[in-house]
């Protein structure tokens, strides 16, 4: 059954069943595998992508929820890496094995563009994604860095 | 319909439809490995090499070959770091890619790499000859004399192991960069410098560039290599440096390409199911059931995989579905009826009765490894003595890439994309399964999303090299689920230990009888306790007690260790309260007692750690501090590694624990390569053994894993990370053994100690969220 998606700016349109869930639609059928798989079950955030702006685990949700909607995925956050959020990154040398890093940076991204300055306590509530490497202490920070280089940003 | 027997197999539908197995030359190799990349990062370059390791490009781009596996210890830059140090290359142009381990069957390592890091090999400074901890592929220690010689990455070791050799690489190349200048300039070479890819000839004013010269230093040998000297540490410019990883920009875009990412033409995709009790088998699957489902190509039962490719472990035989998909394929398959032949012995394995096992062993006489002084004697007429035995629980790697690999079997060659801490050993396993020579087996290294312990000890490769030769012509993309991802890997082993000891009218222990029981293929059961203590007492008496159990054990983060270092210094603590001591004076006090050949390291790691953290200043209601020593190799007196850490806890009265602040004492040993990826390492482990201490257990129900998936398996997020981590390095003089996997195992005891000052309640099994901390 064919689906008409937007994925970072761009219609697609697949032919998918649509209980198939977002995450493999994305790697797959559209070859953007900078979303991960992990648990299956919606535990540990390695698939995190935006759905109209909102963070949502791609590994169980259905791609049918996801027609009329926006999907955006690490690449669409920008290919070479000049986002802000990916510039305080690479400043705090954040990433370790980097397998979990795309659904890291796209929740913190999710907290980020609904809240510009937060606080320890708001990464913590918002930012629920697994590192087995434990690279939690420089994303903390690069996630404060973020918040920063974004404000420079807009201002 | 079902199965009748083994050994059934369905031909894939569409199978040679699309042959792509031809023997490709390596540059076509190479061509197609980057295509199914996409990314010219893993690109071969296209000019001749200097050496094996590297490449410099007409526009000075340096490309160094990695034979270890980049799975986020920073292995591509620290490694890089080794060769460009010598080589004096700008490191702004320096790109990573991974070796080949296919020209390393077919080529030997260069004489002069071969002589300098044996173990006659002594650093400059006096600071002794570093202990390999690499095992050749048939198992014996010793690093292969294969090109690239050390593949594995493994046991801490890449920069120990490799440092000689990659540094005398990137010296080999520098020296012939700059003869091949000299001899275009006609001049003696000794006149020449070379600094960041320019070569100056100061008399005439000329220079060039390393890219200018590559070509001729191609063709140009050195006449005696074996004679080059390598920089010491004071004269290191890059090495000790904090260096950012060289492919973090590629994390933060999702471009790095893991092996999950393989795609390759006409490839299809496997999804696995193998008996979740270890030594179990597919007693019979309805493959009808599943054939018409969409994109289902075939189906594919194997075997247990060959013990003698997984390093004696037992694993699970299985069946695997192939459909165009891999949501396909495992839908698909979890519609399917299996069932399970499972040895009924191994069925009634549960957490329980294991550890009445292990209990059990703990009571019998073991094997003794040490005995000094006379430890019955002193326990005989001892006023005082303290006793305490100690639990910890399987745990797994439970890395965040799931276990998967591509393969491609034709008739005279395998392709293998994987991401893989022993790429040889998968190359062998490749050879015995297929039968197809090991020269003629070609792996498309990735990086890996976690290792934590040789990764290659699960049969991820073996299954899916199974299932391609049974398909050959059709690369096959073998990917586990997470459930069956945590029934491929290997456990660190449950194990016990008891302690006793028994105490002067000072409280300075007199006896200390150690007793630790594991299953017997466990790794590490000498670690921590082995050849003498490492606090001084007079009588010592340490043994192992074994157990034999199913579940297959292995190289974990930590290995055995981590658990000797809770119960060692947990111990000590109790020691130390029962005397009314203070924990850091009182471990100070006997570490300065021994003979220990590097007391003094430990000593200043202890007094460096208390200082940090402030030691002995109050602290609030609830909030406590603990300090324990990390060390490994402090017995022996050749390599070691040694740290110290004070962890403040906060235990609030509803029994909340909370790891708020931790301060490291490390030592800098014989020079440490990139003390940025150090520290990102140690941040690390203080969060793996915290899991550790605080939530990670794998139990046995029936035989099987029963936590296989991040619902029952816990894993902290950063609400639970230290806000304030706070990490100093410190000069010894002595080779490090590693710091990648027993760095932080303090955490454990640390927490345990500390509710045990908040709340006076001392918990002494893992982990300690079972246990009530509440306290009022």
């Amino acid at each position: 059954m064919a689906l008409t998606l937007n994925v970072n700016g761009t219609a697609h349109s697949v032919d998918v069943d649509p209980q198939t869930p977002l995450l493999w639609v994305v790697r797959d059928t559209l070859g953007l595998t900078g979303t991960k798989f992990s648990c299956g079950i919606a535990q540990c955030g390695a698939c995190t992508l935006h759905v109209d702006g909102a963070p949502v685990r791609s590994c169980s949700f259905p791609v049918s929820l996801a027609v009329g909607k926006a999907v955006k995925t690490i690449e669409g956050v920008s290919t070479d890496g000049s986002h802000p959020i990916q510039r305080a990154w690479k400043e705090l040398d954040a990433p370790q094995c980097g397998y979990c890093q795309s659904g890291m940076i796209m929740s913190a991204l999710a907290l980020l563009e609904r809240n510009p300055n937060p606080s320890d306590a708001d990464i913590d509530t918002a930012v629920t994604n697994a590192c087995r490497c434990s690279s939690y202490h420089r994303v903390r920070k690069a996630i404060h860095l973020a918040a920063d280089l974004m404000k420079e940003r807009r201002a | 319909m079902k199965a009748p027997t083994p050994n059934r197999r369905e031909v894939l539908a569409g199978a040679g439809a699309f042959v792509l197995g031809f023997w490709l030359p390596p540059r076509a190799a190479h061509a197609q490995t980057a295509a199914a990349h996409g990314a010219a990062w893993y690109s071969e370059p296209a000019v001749p090499e200097i050496n094996a390791w590297i490449v410099v490009e007409p526009d000075d781009t340096v490309v160094i070959r990695i034979a270890q596996t980049e799975l986020g210890q920073g292995v591509w830059t620290s490694n890089a770091m080794m060769v460009a140090e010598e080589l004096q290359c700008d490191w702004s142009k320096v790109r990573p890619i991974y070796a080949s381990a296919n020209r390393d069957a077919r080529e030997q390592a260069p004489a002069w790499t071969l002589q300098v890091p044996g173990n006659g090999a002594t650093d400059p400074n006096g600071g002794g000859e570093p202990t390999f901890g690499n095992r050749a592929r048939t198992g014996g220690f010793g690093i292969p004399d294969s090109l690239y010689r050390r593949m594995r990455t493994n046991a801490a070791s890449s920069v120990k192991d490799g440092r000689y050799y990659l540094q005398l690489a990137g010296a080999e190349a520098r020296e012939r960069l700059m003869l091949a200048a000299a001899n275009e300039w006609a001049v003696p070479v000794d006149e020449l410098v070379a600094k960041d890819s320019v070569i100056t000839h100061a008399k005439s004013r000329r220079t060039t560039t390393y890219g200018k010269v590559a070509a001729r230093a191609a063709r140009t040998p050195h006449p005696n290599p074996e004679a080059i000297a390598l920089k010491p540490p004071e004269m290191w410019t890059l090495m000790g440096t904090e260096q950012k990883n060289l492919d973090i920009p590629m994390k933060v875009t999702g471009e790095t390409k893991y092996a999950i990412d393989v795609r390759v033409p006409g490839m299809k995709w496997a999804a696995v199911k193998s008996c979740p009790v270890y030594g179990g088998d597919v007693k019979s699957f309805d493959f009808e059931a599943i054939r018409a489902k969409p994109g289902v190509r075939g189906v594919h039962q194997f075997p247990i995989p060959d013990p003698a490719l997984t390093r004696g472990r037992v694993f699970s035989g299985g069946v695997a579905v192939i459909a165009d998909s891999w949501y396909q394929a495992k839908t698909a398959l979890d519609a399917m009826p299996v069932e399970w032949t499972v040895p009924p012995e191994r069925a009634a394995f549960t957490t329980e009765n294991m550890r009445a096992a292990l209990k059990q062993a703990l009571d019998e006489p073991g094997r003794v490894r040490v005995n000094q002084g006379d430890v019955d004697a002193a326990f005989a007429n001892a006023k005082r003595v303290v006793e305490a035995t100690y639990y910890t629980p399987y745990l797994p790697r439970a890395r965040m890439e799931p276990g998967n690999a591509t393969v491609l079997v034709t008739d005279d060659r395998v392709d293998i994309w994987i991401g893989d801490q022993s790429p040889q050993e998968t190359r062998f396993s490749a050879a015995q399964i297929t039968g197809i020579a090991e020269e003629n087996v070609y792996l498309h290294l990735c990086h890996l999303g976690g290792g934590f312990g040789r990764n290659g000890n699960g049969p991820q490769a073996e299954q899916a090299i199974m299932i391609a030769n049974a398909n050959r012509g059709t690369p096959i993309h073998l990917l586990w689920t997470r459930e069956e991802d945590f029934i491929g890997t290997t456990y660190r082993a449950m194990g016990m230990a008891r302690l006793k000891a028994a105490l002067d009218d000072d409280g300075w222990p007199l006896a200390l009888e150690v007793r630790t029981s594991m299953q017997e293929d466990g790794f590490g059961p000498d670690a921590s306790f082995d050849v003498t203590s490492r606090y001084y007492v007079p009588s010592y008496r340490f043994s192992n007690h074994t157990t034999k159990f199913h579940v297959p054990v292995g190289t974990r983060r930590g290995v055995g260790q981590a658990a000797h270092e809770f119960y060692r210094e947990s111990f000590i603590d109790e020691l130390a309260h029962a005397a009314g001591k203070d924990p850091y004076r009182y471990r100070r006090e006997l570490i300065a007692r021994t003979e220990l050949p590097f007391k003094a390291d430990m000593i200043k790691a202890l007094d460096m750690a208390a200082e940090m953290a402030g030691w002995g200043t109050p602290l609030p209601r609830g909030k406590a501090r603990a300090i324990a020593l990390e060390e490994r190799g402090v017995e022996t007196g050749g390599s070691a590694t040694i740290s110290a850490m004070v962890h403040t806890v906060s235990v609030s009265r509803d029994g909340r624990v909370k790891l708020e602040r931790v301060d490291v004492a490390h030592e800098s040993g014989f020079g440490l390569v990139n003390p940025l990826s150090v520290k990102k390492q140690i941040e690390g482990q203080i969060t793996w053994f915290y899991n550790d201490a605080m939530h990670q257990a794998c139990n046995i129900e029936n035989g099987a894993i029963a936590e296989n998936n991040f619902n029952r398996f816990s894993l902290s997020r950063i609400d639970e990370d230290p806000l304030e981590i706070n990490i100093e390095f410190f000069p010894t003089n002595h080779w490090l053994v590693g710091m990648g996997h027993d760095r932080g195992t303090s955490v454990q005891a640390a927490i345990a100690d500390a509710i045990f000052q908040v709340t006076g309640k001392r918990f002494r099994e893992l982990p300690l969220r079972q246990h009530d901390a509440s306290w009022s």
